[in-house]
């Protein structure tokens, strides 16, 4: 060992003196060991350091690559093809929220909220435990979303911005429908279900309408409970040939 | 281990430098391609939905 480390340490240097290789002596064993559990604690600090970087950057570009890729297809898709019997693709999404009072433009909407789904940075409508009740179907009912508080595209990460009165806009192919936030519930249990109900009792509504929920963990950066934001339908537009916007997203 | 690592590279004090470099790039895209993201689901950080489970 000693002799390697002689040889390796003098091959640059033409005449190294008998001095510091005296000085290179091998350590004790008990000195190699405190050593070499050292080396592993900075090698498990870097690795989890890595980690944060992974979940909150890399993530969120890797997602957000997919989601504009979708999105561009899904768009493309409006405009080619005509519409027709069937023309409820819901494989590729079904439109796109705008939540002005979040500022980060549009989010795509899926099918599902399996976490598959949601790493793509879209948000998903719940077909499990409760489905979603889709608004171009016209029927009452509650559209139930869910989406990443951070990393993975992070769309809903500013879910707390929102207060009461603000807009949710949802684009679809041919129709906007504008809703409004009514109700608010900073922190419930993962198992609270009843959120997702089709007439939200919790947000103290009672007869059937046209509600909207959305639903991301908090606090940011854990999954301990959940944060919901209810909002009631105020008035579906026409998509014109412009697609120019509702009001609320000028 | 580093320093072990270090005296068994060859080549001169660059060269060393060069494939350490190279060796760290190849662990981080390991973590992050198949380490992290095999990692991720396990730990409670991202559950956003509320369901039965």
């Amino acid at each position: 060992m000693n002799v390697a480390a002689t040889t390796d340490g003098t091959q640059e240097g033409t005449d190294a003196p008998a001095a510091p290789l005296a000085r290179r002596r091998r350590p004790g064993p008990v000195a190699m060991a405190v050593s070499f559990f050292g080396e592993l604690l900075i090698t498990a600090g870097l690795i989890l350091g890595l980690f944060v970087v992974y979940s909150l950057w890399w993530t969120n570009v890797v997602a957000d690559r997919k989601a504009d890729k979708e999105a561009d297809r899904v768009r493309d898709g409006w405009s080619h093809q005509a519409t027709g019997p069937g023309a409820l693709n819901t494989k590729n999404g079904i439109g796109f929220l705008h939540v002005p009072a979040m500022k980060n433009g549009e989010i795509l909407v899926e099918k599902g909220t399996s976490t598959s789904v949601l790493n793509n940075g879209v948000a998903g409508y719940y077909t499990d435990p409760v489905k979603a009740a889709l608004p171009m179907t016209g029927k009452k009912g509650n559209f139930t979303l869910a989406a990443h508080r951070d990393g993975h595209g992070a769309k809903f990460h500013n879910i707390d911005k929102l207060r009461k009165g603000d807009p949710i806009v949802f684009e679809t192919k041919d129709k906007w429908y504008v809703y409004k936030v009514y109700d608010i519930l900073d922190e419930t249990s993962k198992y609270n279900v009843k959120v997702l109900s089709q007439i939200p009792k919790e947000s103290g509504k009672t007869k059937a309408g046209h509600y909207i929920t959305l639903t991301t963990c908090t606090p940011v950066y854990t999954s301990r409970y959940r944060y919901v934001v209810w909002g009631e339908l105020v008035r579906v537009d026409k998509v014109d040939s412009n697609r120019t916007p509702p009001k609320e997203l000028r | 281990m580093y320093g072990w690592i270090w005296r068994h590279l060859p080549g001169n004090a660059w060269v060393k430098a060069l494939i350490s470099l190279a060796l760290v790039l190849l662990v981080v895209y390991v973590l992050f391609q198949y380490v992290f993201p095999w990692a991720e689901p396990l730990l409670p950080f991202n559950d956003v939905t509320v369901d039965n489970q």
